[in-house]
């Protein structure tokens, strides 16, 4: 895909997007669609300290870095899409290294420009849908009100209502907790049927790559907003790691040519294992 | 990088301080938070006794057994902003003592923080999976 040399936004994906390479191009592609020429940028090189924040001190040299290279990119505008890199750059990044751009969330900028949005979502999109929320972030960006407003503009789609809020900002701050992410899903399969939802739409990346485990054996529809609001709008994509992960091989589901490709050694060592560890609430337990 | 490093703790200890003054301990914030009942090291704790070690533990003190296990519980959630009444952002504030009982600022761990030694080459190794080569050249 084709980057614009004209970008007037960065779209900060974070690190662990990396997983999920189709949710960058949809979002750029979204976003162009509505009028912002976006320049993605993550990873590691465009860390926000998170994955060190028990050391300030290598933690504080990722973010300054970061920051650094947004303000040389020249842009006014850096549009985040992890909560941790959002609420980092507000709160410890900035303040820290003088940043020459605005900070805005993803679902803000779409929502302040739904009009632009809403005649592009032409496809319908058969579903009841709840939507995956957590406690956290919430109250610095509404993503729970947010992302339904979005989605709510989908022909076929229809919201459904529930009170259960996870704790955490996303999935991968309760999943070092023993028994915290099943019982996570536990409580979201049962409003899925107390709402009457056959899907699951996930906010965030680490939810969505927990939460795909749960189609396993069960009639739902587990997908992150993005895929939704691409479904409607007739944008081709592949969600490539909830094939992975629900493959019985992932190593055949991928195809050993495009393993080779990306490393062998690197794949058996750091890919595999996270695809095929079990879920966190095992199929056919209630 | 010392100047960085010394900025980010310095701004870690000014909002440390910042946050504990006004805090009256009341344990509003506590009593909010959804995962204290899902922490069984804080089953018999009182809340306004736990408050007060987190203020000890922004203030470069120890802090107690509860107000640690408080403040490594920590997911943040968020609910506690809604619940103080002295309007504070008790988010940050909680997010601070989090940070410091993990060692953030070179003192001995009092938690332990959960850590992916192989994050970095973790990433790396699905971007080329997921990314194609321009996508990598351009994008990380």
């Amino acid at each position: 895909m084709a980057v614009t040399a004209d970008a007037n936004v960065t779209f900060w994906y974070g690190c662990n997007m990396a997983r999920h390479g189709e949710i960058v191009r949809l979002v750029t592609q979204m976003l162009e669609a509505v009028g912002v020429a976006a320049a993605p940028a993550g990873g590691p090189a465009y860390c926000c300290g998170s994955p060190q924040e028990a050391n300030a001190r290598i933690a504080a040299g990722m973010a300054a870095r970061t920051v650094e290279k947004f303000n040389a990119a020249g842009r006014d505008m850096v549009v985040t899409w992890c909560p941790s890199c959002h609420m980092n750059m507000d709160d410890l990044m900035a303040p820290v290294t003088e940043a020459a751009f605005e900070t805005q969330h993803i679902t803000q900028l779409l929502v302040a420009r739904a009009e632009r949005l809403r005649p592009l979502l032409t496809h319908e999109v058969p579903a009841r849908v709840l939507l995956h929320a957590h406690h956290g972030f919430h109250g610095r960006v509404p993503v729970n009100t947010d992302v339904p407003a979005l989605l709510g503009m989908i022909p076929g789609l229809t919201m459904r209502e529930h009170e259960l809020r996870v704790p955490g900002h996303m999935c991968s701050a309760i999943a070092p907790r023993p028994g915290e992410l099943a019982r996570a899903h536990r409580d979201t399969l049962a409003a899925m049927e107390e709402a009457g939802a056959d899907t699951l739409a996930t906010v965030f990346h680490s939810c969505h790559r927990e939460a795909v485990a749960l189609e396993r054996g069960r009639p739902i529809r587990v997908a992150n907003w993005i895929h939704l609001l691409a479904d409607a709008m007739g944008l081709p994509y592949a969600d490539e790691y909830k094939l992975w992960r629900n493959a019985e091989d992932p190593r055949a589901a991928i195809g050993h040519d495009r393993v080779a490709a990306a490393g062998d050694v690197a794949f058996e060592q750091l890919v595999e294992p996270e695809l095929r560890r079990a879920p966190p609430m095992q199929n056919g337990i209630p | 990088m010392p100047d960085l490093a010394s900025g980010l703790v310095a701004h870690i200890r000014d909002n440390s301080a910042r946050l504990a003054a006004p805090c009256t301990a009341c344990g509003e914030c506590y009593r909010a938070c959804p995962m204290v009942p899902r922490t069984p090291a804080l089953a018999d704790a009182a809340p306004a006794t736990v408050m007060a070690g987190i203020r000890d533990i922004l203030r470069d003190q120890p802090g107690t057994p509860e107000a640690i296990a408080f403040a490594g519980a920590c997911v943040r959630s968020g609910t506690c902003t809604d619940a103080c009444p002295e309007k504070l952002d008790a988010a940050f504030l909680m997010r601070l003592a989090s940070l410091r009982v993990r060692g953030a600022l070179g003192d001995t761990p009092r938690v332990t923080a959960s850590h992916d030694a192989r994050w970095s080459a973790r990433v790396k190794a699905f971007a080329r999976l997921t990314m194609t080569d321009e996508e990598r050249a351009e994008w990380l």
